[in-house]
């Protein structure tokens, strides 16, 4: 708190790592309200963006526990609105969209029912109704319609309010919670929401440019930061895409001769405004109220749209063409790999395409789809992506690079062409964010190397921190287990990954830890095929039958519906008592999202290091990038990168103080002091020296005991005075002492 | 454990750090805190606070044993089900005499089935006999939690609802092989008031800590066999009775104790022996007579086997009776630097070089940590109070008596 609170004063970025389950959200939102209620000129927006939507509800719950805490102590009602945004999917309330399962279907049906021609269609058919026509209504949104009839000036009473809340206030009043909700961003102190909201230069335009200078952001679970800038700069193309544009096209086409013969006029209004240029975004910019769309450069606004695109038909030809032109890019037999520049050049001889034009493609797209009422936007998607990679393609020249591959990476014998554009540098995207808000927070429980986050996202922060837990007892038993029984060494380098011997010694070190760990075990693989791999010899070396007369097993597949299948009967395995085993991926949905709190991951195995696949394109062009542009050298992104995972895989079981469970890191190179020192801080503070270089029966009989002792009745008294204080406590000479000691021998 | 026993090989256990526990106390010297540690840790069983609440005397306890593949596993010397049953032998001995009015069955789990193998008795002899015979017996498969707690409840369902139905499960097992859903069956437990208690022998499994939390009862994990012995001797006494419970009166039978030498009667073999091999000393005079029937039974407490009048000493009830009004714990004292030598009020050993003195509360006596111990654990009336008797001396001459429970 005290260096969140130096970071604050200072106005400027924070990066901290604190073990989860240890109170991080609540100290941040604590701290952070309660400056802004001291001081409501330096802060006025807290904006907390977080992962997943549970995790964005759990910031909320304690939010509101704050809020009552804060009234309470206080006695007066705060004027705090704390509100969480989502998507269209998570908060609509339509009875027939909101049945609808996929995020893109939700929201082009609702952008069908509440788009403003949509809605001007609507008010024209029902005056024709009313005169007696007997045209059909044009269906709309009634709780759209509702909100701007009544609640366009209504604001938001103070309070907490989370995605059931919102959804709640919607149904009561008759209005649509997500457009309460995006027009309350401007009104509200505390917002809540997704990454991407603030990240993706796409989505941010529209959410939240309108948030303030002065305003604290905070990244929760930000240990991929960097992977999120990067996947929102980027676009992946194929074939049936490219297919699908030229369809998209070609109805396109249909449209505007349908419309030149009804209504030309609404066609010249837009020649007109595209002279005009986009004069008007840039005026907002001037005033500095707009976030700066990385996508959309200064220079451009200053412009008006180049003349070859401006009438719809000639913006169609210049579609094709460049569709045409990827088509042909895309029919390769290698894999091809070029800079911008170079594609951009090409582009030139090859269709007479300079890179003014497209440039403003991105935009001038919108303009069209506006001007020809068109609705379903899941269906145009193909054509916006492709438009959004020739202005990104023309905009950007240095940190970006083209790979045309022929095949995927997963079947390397079907020929399959991709076009990758990909952003190599992570500080584009978030660059904006640093240079636009007053105090960054970027925090999460595995964050080590503390220091490559600064040089990765390039960025100054005042303080940098690794706090560890102060715990009553060692609820953590990480141990670094390097060979087997038979004193062979494990591994999963690539020599020895497929030796039987190293195979067979992971299974039994996984049957071993299965017969002395109760309840739930995870165990992480490097890849999907590798596991594989693995379990196919394990079954023929009967190492299954033996795991399954202890737990059962689940695996988790590629596919997202099988995987949550699996976790749903593993959890209640775990529940009544028979036990399980996941065997998951590093990298996978399961290290990420899922956490196996108490008796779900009472242990967790990695087999394993969990490096990248060193062999891909596109890696082997970031690291390129990242050596030039940052001197990292490329070992030290890749050890960075793969023990950022298995910390991340590891720290799924340890959710909260009064939570246990054991960590076995399988491999002979953790032992090693460059990955060693690179895990988080409050996992190496329990890495005695004497839990290394096991082999697997000392690991068993060390988890053993740790076991048994840590299932003593462990209660409130216990951690009184150690890790939980009473005010007395705090207060005492003693306990401030001890606190300043830690903060000075810390810095 | 017993030193009769075979020992496993050193080997074949796991690091025993035994140097970790032990601390150099100001003079470097280690032996007094091992003392210290040990002394502390069993005055801090007797200082566990007891508000006044009121206890099920009359108990109906079902101990459920795992005998799965587990069992055979040798962190508990030699082997934890040898290492589990002589504990329980001495358990239920323990359990009898200190509850001579409750009843004691054993239900064993493995292979995924559960049986009975005791049913439901007040003879310690037959159960200590069972629990011998399992030790012979071979521990297959995975236990089921759920089918061995199903078949307790279906016995204690039947209960007298003034008497208190409880479960004790051993599990040495990290692993449950259910047939359906245990969660209907743990709140069906609930709902019959049957209180599950569990101790487990390897570590934590969330579903049998689930189980003692719903149904009242308590949850441990041994650490050791000493730990083990512990854990299981806290489930002697009677656990506070629940809300429901109706007050009743039942029958009980205080049996006139013929010894062979003051009675001229006739040879006879006494109920407890009829059935079984015969006594090696043939048949006697002496025994307990059934104040109803008359039938002959060498122990008490027993229920008749004629007439099935529950049949106890007055001494017998006195000592449940000190569960309702147990001995007030002894104060800790320092000792008082200098002064004359001071001696256990009841040993008479010195005291003022132990480290840790007791004192009564009442009459400021000054015990030994052993005394201490003996006391509160196993005599249950104060040394230094030498005219307490027992109030029952009366009735019980008389033949019955009628016990409110």
């Amino acid at each position: 708190m005290l260096e969140l609170k130096k970071g604050l004063d200072a106005k400027g970025h924070l990066v901290l790592e604190m073990p989860s389950g240890t109170g991080k959200t609540i100290s941040l939102l604590s701290l952070i309200v309660s400056y802004m209620l001291e001081r409501p000129l330096e802060i006025t927006k807290l904006v907390y963006c977080s992962r997943t939507v549970p995790e964005i509800e759990k910031v909320l719950e304690e939010l509101a526990k704050l809020n009552r805490f804060i009234e309470k102590q206080t006695g007066q009602k705060t004027k705090l609105v704390g509100l969480a945004v989502s998507s269209r999917k998570n908060l609509c309330i339509h009875p027939e969209v909101s049945q609808e399962r996929e995020g893109k279907v939700v929201d082009s049906r609702c952008y069908g029912l509440t788009a403003g021609y949509v809605r001007a269609r609507a008010a024209r058919a029902d005056t024709a109704a009313g005169d007696g026509d007997g045209a059909d209504p044009v269906p709309t949104c009634q709780f759209f319609e509702q909100l701007e009839e009544s609640g366009r000036d209504a604001t938001l009473q103070a309070g907490i309010y989370s995605l059931d809340d919102l959804k709640h206030y919607g149904r009561e009043r008759g209005w649509c919670p997500y457009f309460v909700a995006r027009r309350a961003i401007q009104q509200a102190n505390i917002i809540v929401y997704s990454y991407h909201y603030l990240l993706d230069p796409k989505i941010a335009e529209v959410v939240s440019k309108e948030i303030v200078q002065s305003s604290v952001v905070v990244f929760d679970e930000a240990h991929n930061i960097d992977n999120v800038c990067i996947d929102s700069m980027s676009v992946h193309i194929n074939k049936r895409m490219l297919e699908r544009c030229s369809n998209n096209i070609s109805a396109m086409e249909k449209r505007i001769a349908n419309l030149k013969e009804t209504d030309a006029a609404r066609l010249q209004d837009e020649y007109q405004r595209m002279v005009d240029g986009l004069r008007d975004a840039q005026m907002k910019r001037e005033n500095n109220q707009l976030l700066a769309n990385p996508v959309l450069p200064d220079q451009i606004l200053q412009e008006a749209v180049p003349g070859n695109i401006r009438t719809a038909e000639h913006f169609l030809n210049f579609m094709k063409r460049l569709v045409e032109y990827l088509k042909m890019r895309l029919r390769v037999q290698h894999v091809v790999q070029e800079s911008p520049a170079g594609f951009l050049k090409d582009i030139f001889n090859k269709i007479c395409v300079d890179r003014k034009p497209l440039r403003f493609c991105a935009e001038r797209l919108t303009s069209m789809i506006r001007t020809l009422e068109l609705t379903d936007m899941a269906d145009l998607s193909p054509l916006v992506l492709v438009s959004h990679f020739a202005t990104l393609v023309s905009t950007y020249t240095k940190g970006f690079t083209i790979i045309v591959e022929p095949s995927d990476d997963k079947t390397p014998n079907v020929y399959n062409p991709i076009l990758y554009f990909r952003c190599l540098d992570s500080s584009l995207a978030i660059k904006p964010v640093f240079e636009r808000y007053q105090s960054v927070v970027i925090t999460s429980g595995t964050l080590s190397p503390l220091d490559m986050y600064p040089k990765i996202l390039d960025f100054h922060p005042v303080i940098i921190t690794s706090f560890t837990m102060t715990l009553a007892r060692p609820c953590i038993l990480p141990m670094i287990v390097t060979k087997g029984n038979d004193q062979v060494t494990i591994s999963s380098k690539f020599e020895s990954r497929e030796d039987p011997a190293v195979i067979r010694n992971y299974g039994n070190l996984l049957v071993d830890m299965v017969t002395a760990v109760p309840d739930g075990v995870v165990c992480f693989f490097t890849s999907y095929m590798y596991m594989e791999s693995v379990v196919s010899s394990w079954y023929d070396q009967g190492i299954i039958t033996q795991l399954q007369k202890h737990k059962l097993l689940f695996i988790e597949t590629q596919d997202a519906a099988e995987t949550s299948l699996a976790l749903l009967n593993y959890i209640q395995a775990c529940e009544n008592g028979r036990g399980a085993v996941l065997l998951s991926v590093a990298r996978g949905k399961v290290s990420e999202g899922v956490d196996f709190d108490h008796h779900l991951g009472r242990c967790v195995l990695m087999f394993g290091i969990p490096y990248m696949y060193t062999q891909s394109r596109i890696l082997k062009a970031r690291l390129e990038y990242l050596r030039d542009t940052f001197q990292i050298r490329e070992n030290d992104f890749l050890t960075f990168d793969a023990v950022r995972h298995a910390s991340q895989c590891v720290g799924r079981a340890m959710r909260g103080k009064t939570d246990y469970g054991i960590m076995v890191f399988a491999d002979k190179r953790f032992q090693r002091s460059d990955k060693r020192t690179k895990l988080p801080l409050w996992i190496q503070e329990h890495l005695k020296d004497s839990m290394c270089n096991l082999s697997t029966e000392e690991a068993v009989q060390i988890s053993k005991r740790w076991l048994r002792r840590m299932a003593q009745p462990f209660s409130r008294q216990d951690q009184l005075g150690i890790s939980l204080l009473t005010l007395q406590q705090l207060q005492s000479e003693e306990m401030q002492n001890k606190m300043r000691e830690r903060v000075t021998h810390r810095i | 454990m017993a030193e009769d026993e075979e020992e496993g090989y050193r080997w074949e256990s796991g690091y025993e750090k035994t140097w970790e526990a032990i601390q150099e106390d100001e003079a470097g010297l280690l032996d007094s805190s091992v003392a210290d540690l040990v002394a502390r840790a069993k005055r801090a069983r007797l200082h566990r606070a007891r508000p006044h609440v009121r206890l099920g005397i009359m108990r109906h306890l079902y101990l459920v044993l795992d005998a799965s593949e587990a069992m055979f596993v040798q962190d508990l010397k030699p082997t934890r089900l040898i290492c589990c049953l002589k504990i329980l032998e001495g358990y239920v001995q323990e359990f009898f005499d200190q509850n001579p009015i409750s009843q004691l069955g054993i239900i064993v789990t493995k292979n995924k089935r559960a049986e009975v193998v005791c049913e439901l008795g007040g003879n310690p002899i037959k159960v200590i006999e069972h629990l011998r015979k399992l030790s012979s017996a071979p521990c297959v498969g995975e236990p089921s939690l759920m089918n061995a707690l199903e078949l307790a409840a279906s016995s204690l369902r039947t209960m007298p609802s003034h008497a208190s139905r409880e479960v004790l499960v051993l599990m040495a097992s990290l692993t449950t092989c259910d047939p359906g859903n245990i969660n209907a069956t743990i709140q069906s437990l609930c709902k019959e008031k049957i209180r599950c208690s569990v101790i487990g022998l390897a570590a934590e499994l969330r579903i049998t800590r689930h189980l003692a939390q719903e149904t009242g009862g308590e949850y441990a994990v041994c650490l050791d066999d000493s730990h083990l012995r512990d854990l299981t001797m806290a489930h002697v006494q009677p656990p506070p009775a629940v809300a429901h419970m109706e007050a009743a009166l039942i029958r009980i039978g205080f049996p006139s104790h013929n010894t062979s030498a003051d009675s001229p009667g006739k040879l006879s073999y006494c109920m407890c022996h009829l059935n079984g091999p015969a006594p090696p000393e043939g048949p006697d005079r002496g025994g307990y007579l059934c104040p109803q029937c008359y039938s002959k039974h060498c122990e008490l407490p027993v229920d008749c086997a004629t007439c099935g009048l529950t049949l106890m000493s007055a001494p017998h009830l006195a000592r449940s009776y000190h569960h309702l009004f147990p001995l007030e714990p002894f104060e800790e004292v320092e000792r008082p630097p200098g002064g004359p030598p001071q001696h256990c009020a009841a040993c008479r050993a010195r005291i003022d070089t132990q480290k840790l003195i007791s004192k009564c509360g009442k009459c400021s006596e000054l015990y030994c940590v052993d005394c201490d111990l003996f006391i509160h654990e196993t005599r249950h009336v104060e040394v230094a109070v030498t005219s307490r008797g027992s109030g029952y001396g009366g009735a019980a001459r008389r033949g019955t008596l009628w016990v409110g429970v």
